[in-house]
């Protein structure tokens, strides 16, 4: 069992558990405590139970770290390195505190992804009943390869939704002064993702900066001080490390308002018809007093402008998820050419947004449903349908017309010639021949089956079948058996596949032949357990071959 | 359908009327058969446009001796295209039931920078570029030149259309903007040309109020148009305002700066010109001598704008001697300038009437009344001599000029208020020369002269009988309609008390009253958790928005509401507010909620509509008062007092109510639309505020939700949202405020609707 998961790191000597002297080894996953002199663990818990740690307050005699798990447990650990006991506690705590939510988000995810699997697959739900609760399995075989399988396939279609970030999560770091002339932010790692998302410049500076140059908490120190947080403040520190984010956001703000809006009739550039010219009118002209406003006015402005910017910015961080998506889109359909096409099914926004602006819902008839229009990005393929690309005549639309009204014109002129029919003898023969158990409606045996079996008999030959696949599948991925996992494994499964054989068909075969059913339903399901039999003994035969 | 408005068959594009809509339509039908002048109030969202479309139409088809032209005019470019929109609906209408194309043309009118599909010149971003590059292009000087020199870069657009464009005018159909410019580009005829050429001839003619309002523009484009026309204001309740700008000039120290420049430039090109083309000079001098005007020769291309004044104030004689000659007149205006100079080194603020500037003028530099009054037309005169490509560069001086010629042409009405310095910036010098027309009844006047039927309507017209006083014209119809309503879709609540009892009010003593703020605050951050998806919020100023914010945020109060609703905040760039506009239509779509916060007189609430879930509530922070202390308001209100017998407070909350009754009606756009109107100060329940709000609101005051406190507010809130929310479906209006043909010809409904109308 040593796999990366026990990479060590973190090691702090001298750490005393119920009044023992030992080490703590923080790993990947697990934090564990070995006595000095020993060299196994006596604790040992892994993150994903840890429900949380605490700590001795600041200027207490003992140093020490407690850890409380979800089944309410406790375990303390006492800091005794006289030099440094405060430091390495600290260095436990904070690297847990790294590593806890991540676990915390994991275990949850985790149960959360199965009970929705089984949730919302009910053969799925069966084949557990079958195989984990009947103890056939563990669950842990069980979800082993069911959850890597998933976890391909949910990346594709993103069945979460994206969730969107708070206007307000700055408010929520609101400092609380701690007593002694500081301040405190309380800062979560959701509020740390909600500040990245919103202001990509931010994170691209956590990146160049942290851990290169500074910790992560003297950059958040940092980030509080700084007047990019505080923009009411005119910034006055050139070498602010956010000054920079400041200027990015600005050119972000010009280039959003440089782009304009898409909906004329909120654009209040172009809402006047201009004709007014500059010096004309009562309200004084644009006066050049613009370099007079005081500070207090300048850094209202800035404060309205960093509103308007942050809710922009909150709202495209909540759209931003779609966008590559879209941009694909967009691109494909650009470069295919057909772009010109959908166009024009589409009326220019600016015909929308009137027609909409004159429209009165209540005076209109309603007039059916309100269709939805069409977007085409080739109306030719939508209306001929895919065929393979040949030089064929297509059939118009006026020939079918053609040929409907030429039918229709044959039909009204039908007269049956009644001299020339079938003689009723052979019509009859025909339609006998015709009819189920006729000549010719043989073969139509397998539907047979449907009937002559009950219905709840079928169901569970379902899940047997399901079962046995799902045993069958973990069988034969063991091979070809290299490595001494997959030996115990294959093992496991066939000790598996004769329980399941014994415990589940051959109860199922009794009440088949008690219920005196004919057919013989679990042949299939033999031939395919025996095949697998088969198979281990030819390897475990093997196997004593080159043991021996 | 078709109805029968006092026997009038009108079609209605509409299979469902709302009752208002028929009375409205009497009335407007009244109004034309009396050949006067209206004004019609009529609540927003009710179909005001298209009844008045539908009816007028009918008319005119009806009889077309009596109405030959329809003129709208509206007052933003969006506003035009919709009308334009509703008009095409209702000829789609017309030609579905009779079956025949209709032999109709009407079209929308804009400026250059809206019309033109010269690649070059339309992609320029400011409406004054567009003018003047593409006066550049096709003055009628500029394209003879063409002749001698190849060249010259002339508007293949415009050289089409002068070569084919006016023989085949346009005869039938109905053109957008958009229209206009594919139809243009399709012929390869300048559209806005095109435009200007059809509306002489054109059945209904949309534009914007300064084609008609303001004299400059007014002469070139609607001179020609008939006196048999009707002429519709839509959302006129700032038509004063509207008048009053187009006749007012002010004028800083940068204008005299660049107005310099100009002159020096003339007076170059003029010495240039003497001595490569002296006879060119001579026989402008000629042409003046015998007092030919202008406009006579003139092209249309070649004028940029007309004359400040009013058409029958213009003189009908010569040139005055002294001014004559090119370079007596560029004398004559460094003359004035240097008299502007001197006026603007002052220390205190001045105030004077028109005759004590002449006087004055006459005293210091001899410069008399009437070589003034032609100043305007002898400088474009001289610049068309000049053959000046880019007239753009000239608007200084041309600005000087036309107030020489409003200065002297009035002595009533105006006034001069020079200011060395910002009230709020007493420190820098900043001297400004307001000339400013305080009468708005005089640029109209023509208007109501000229044309035999002007209606004015608009969703807030409170109180009627104001408007026909300061606009000095007598209607025949004045009426305010209600509005039907089968639900209370509005929700006016008053709220004058914070939970502490604090009044809340933005009157001056107390607007910086931290507990108002906090009030303030606290009503929004309620409203933000209770109110889905949108909420616009007014300030009175721009000035005070800021301080509140800024306050709030030091609060914390912002962060609060931010926890519900994303904020967004109208800035002093019209850019960067539609970005934010735009962001918040997009929260307000996407789920998440948003809050706008703006300010009353500002963009925003003058042009923006905030239908259905873009406007769940507004509030209403206070009394959009103006700014009292302006000079120019002082002067306004003195001459409306002693001019119409206007008292000063009255016209002062008159002012202040319709921009808060228009900030309040932008969130009704609709019978199925609903919304919360929250007046936040306490002073709206006075009756003299409360009275001059528009009746369709009004009448849902009701006296218990006169003095609110903001828990209460928060409750009557929820109650109606959540009434609200409840299904709506079309039977729920039928018979009370929506009706078929069949229930619009019952005699009951027919008496009920005569109560729909009030008139004054």
């Amino acid at each position: 069992m040593t796999t990366s998961s026990e990479d060590v790191l973190l090691a702090i000597k001298r750490v005393r558990q119920k009044k023992q002297d030992g080490i703590l080894f923080l790993m990947a996953e697990r934090i564990a405590w070995t006595p000095e002199g020993k060299d196994r663990f006596t604790v040992s818990h892994l993150y994903a139970d840890i429900r949380c740690q605490k700590i001795s307050p600041d200027g207490k005699a003992k140093i020490q770290l407690q850890l409380v798990l979800h089944t309410g447990e406790t375990t303390n650990f006492h800091f005794t390195n006289e030099s440094s006991a405060l430091k390495d506690r600290d260095a436990v705590k904070d690297l847990l505190q790294q590593l806890l939510p991540k676990f915390k988000r994991k275990t949850n995810k985790e149960l959360e992804e199965k009970n929705r699997m089984l949730q919302e697959d009910p053969l799925l739900f069966q084949l557990y009943k079958d195989l984990v609760v009947s103890q056939v399995i563990s669950a842990e075989e069980f979800w082993a390869n069911r959850l890597s399988l998933n976890s391909v396939d949910s990346s594709l279609p993103n069945h979460k939704q994206e969730v969107g970030i708070s206007a307000a999560f700055l408010a929520d770091v609101r400092p609380q002064t701690d007593g002694c002339n500081g301040l405190r932010y309380n800062l979560t790692s959701d509020i740390i993702e909600s500040i990245f998302r919103t202001y990509p410049a931010v994170k691209q500076k956590y990146a160049e900066n942290v851990p290169h140059n500074m910790t992560e908490k003297e950059f958040w120190t940092r980030f509080f001080q700084s007047h990019y947080f505080h923009r009411d403040r005119i910034s006055m520190g050139v070498q602010d490390l956010f000054s920079e984010c400041a200027k990015l956001d600005d050119k972000g703000l010009k280039t959003m308002v440089g782009q304009g809006v898409k909906n004329p009739l909120i654009d209040l550039t172009s809402l006047d018809d201009q004709t007014l010219d500059e010096g004309y009118g009562v309200s004084s002209a644009p006066s050049s007093s613009g370099c007079t406003k005081s500070v207090k006015e300048t850094s209202n402005t800035a404060i309205i402008k960093r509103f308007n910017l942050h809710s922009a910015m909150v709202l495209a961080a909540g759209l931003r998820k779609h966008e590559p998506q879209n941009e694909q889109n967009s691109e494909t359909s650009s470069t295919d050419g057909n772009s010109r096409d959908s166009d024009f099914f589409q009326p220019p926004l600016k015909k929308v947004k009137l027609q909409e602006a004159i429209e009165y819902q209540d005076l209109k008839q309603e007039n059916g449903k309100k269709t939805i229009a069409l977007t085409l990005k080739k109306s030719e393929r939508y209306s001929h349908g895919p065929v393979p690309v040949q030089s064929q005549p297509y059939t118009t639309s006026q020939d079918i017309i053609n040929s409907v009204n030429y039918i229709k014109h044959e039909m009204d002129n039908y007269t049956p010639h009644l001299n020339h029919v079938l003689s009723s003898s052979a019509a009859s023969s025909a339609i006998t021949a015709l009819s189920p158990g006729g000549l010719l409606m043989q073969g139509g045996a397998h539907q047979a089956i449907n009937q002559m079996v009950p219905n709840d008999i079928q169901s569970e030959l379902k899940h047997l079948y399901v079962a046995a696949g799902e045993l069958l599948r973990h069988f034969w991925s063991c091979f070809p058996v290299n490595s001494p996992f997959l030996e115990e494994k294959v093992v496991k499964m066939k000790s598996n596949l004769e329980r399941f054989h014994s415990s589940k068909l051959r109860p199922f075969q009794e009440k088949v032949q008690r219920q005196y059913l004919s057919t013989n339903l679990t042949g299939h399901l033999e031939e395919m357990l025996q095949a697998s039999y088969s198979k281990f003994h030819m390897w475990q035969s093997k196997r004593m071959i080159r043991k021996t | 359908m078709k109805l029968n408005i006092d026997g009038l068959l009108v079609y209605f594009p509409y299979d469902y009327i709302y009752p208002e809509q028929y009375s409205y339509m009497l009335e407007l039908k009244r109004t034309l058969d009396a050949k006067g002048h209206g004004v019609l109030e009529m609540p927003s969202g009710t179909g005001k446009t298209i009844s008045l479309l539908s009816l007028i139409v009918a008319y005119q088809k009806a009889y077309p001796l009596d109405v030959t032209k329809l003129i709208y005019c509206s007052r933003t470019v969006p506003e035009i295209e919709k009308v334009v929109e509703e008009l095409k609906k209702l000829m789609e209408f017309y030609e579905k039931m009779t079956g025949e194309k209709q032999n109709f043309l009407a079209l929308a009118l804009s400026s250059r920078k809206n019309l033109c599909v010269h690649p070059e010149v339309s992609s320029l971003r400011f409406g004054k570029d567009v003018d003047g590059k593409c006066h550049s292009m096709t003055a009628s000087y500029i394209r003879s030149r063409k002749q001698q020199n190849p060249g010259v870069q002339l508007c293949r657009f415009y050289e089409e259309f002068e070569a084919l464009g006016r023989q085949v005018p346009l005869t039938a159909g109905i053109f957008n903007l958009d229209d206009l410019k594919a139809f243009g580009r399709q012929k390869g005829w300048c559209p806005y040309f095109l435009a200007r050429y059809s509306i002489l001839h054109a059945n209904i003619v949309i534009y914007s109020y300064h084609y008609l309002l303001d004299p400059k523009i007014a002469d070139l484009v609607s001179k020609e148009l008939a006196k048999k026309s009707v002429i519709v204001f839509d959302e006129a309740h700032n038509i004063d305002n509207v008048c009053i700008d187009s006749m007012s000039v002010n004028i800083t120290r940068r204008t005299l700066d660049r107005t310099q420049s100009n002159i020096e430039t003339l007076q170059s090109t003029i010495q240039k010109i003497k001595e490569t083309d002296a006879a060119k000079l001579r026989e402008e001098y000629s042409q003046l001598v015998q007092g030919l005007k202008e406009a006579n020769v003139a092209r249309e291309t070649d004028v940029y704008l007309s004359n400040p004044v009013l058409p029958d104030e213009i003189l009908q004689e010569a040139v005055p001697g002294s001014i004559r000659t090119a370079e007596h007149f560029v004398g004559f205006l460094k003359r004035l300038l240097e008299y502007l100079k001197s006026r603007l080194r002052i220390q205190h603020v001045v105030q004077e009437s028109p005759p004590q500037f002449l006087k004055d003028i006459y005293e210091k530099v001899c410069i008399d009344r009437k070589p003034l009054r032609f100043c305007s037309e002898r400088l474009r005169s001289l610049l068309r001599t000049l053959e000046i490509a880019d007239i753009a560069d000239f608007s200084a001086v041309t600005l000087i000029s036309n107030f020489a010629t409003l200065v002297s042409t009035y002595s009533k009405g105006f006034t001069i208020i020079i200011e060395p310095f910002e009230d709020k910036t007493p420190t820098i010098a900043n001297p400004v020369l307001h000339f400013s027309c305080m009468d708005s009844s005089i640029a109209i006047k023509p208007v109501f002269e000229r044309f035999q039927s002007v209606v004015i309507t608009s969703g807030t017209l409170s109180p009627l009988d104001i408007y026909p006083k300061i606009l000095d014209f007598h209607p025949v119809t004045m009426a305010s309609f209600t509005m039907t309503l089968a639900r209370t879709c509005l929700c006016p609540l008053i709220v004058g008390r914070g939970n502490d009892q604090v009044a809340i009010s933005s009157k001056f003593e107390t607007r910086e009253d931290i507990a108002v703020i906090r009030n303030y605050g606290n009503l929004l951050s309620e409203m933000s958790a209770i109110v889905p998806d949108g909420i616009v919020a007014f300030f009175t100023s721009y000035q005070y928005m800021e301080n509140i914010v800024a306050s709030w945020y030091e609060q914390g109060i912002l962060e609060n509401i931010q926890r519900n609703k994303l904020i967004f905040i109208e800035t002093q760039d019209a850019a960067e507010t539609s970005m934010a506009l735009e962001k918040y239509q997009e929260a307000c779509e996407n789920g998440r909620g948003a809050i706008l916060l703006s300010v009353a007189r500002g963009k925003v609430s003058e042009g923006i509509d905030f239908v259905h879930h873009f406007g769940r509530a507004v509030i209403m922070f206070g009394v959009p008062y103006v700014y009292t202390q302006s000079r120019i308001l002082k002067a306004r209100l003195e001459y409306l007092r002693d001019q119409f017998q206007i008292r000063e407070n009255d016209f002062l909350t008159f002012d202040a109510m319709r921009h808060a009754a228009q900030c309040v009606g932008r969130v009704i756009r609709g019978k199925t639309d609903y919304g919360l109107m929250i007046f936040a100060d306490k002073r709206y329940s006075r009756s003299d505020k409360r009275g001059k709000l528009p009746r369709w609101i009004q009448e849902h005051i009701s006296d218990g939700s006169l003095n609110l406190t903001i828990d209460e507010t928060v409750q009557l809130s929820k109650h109606f949202l959540r009434e609200m929310a409840q299904p709506f479906r079309k039977e729920d209006q039928l018979g009370l405020s929506l009706l078929t043909l069949e229930q619009l010809q019952s005699e009951e409904m027919l008496k009920k609707i005569t109560q729909i109308a009030h008139q004054v």
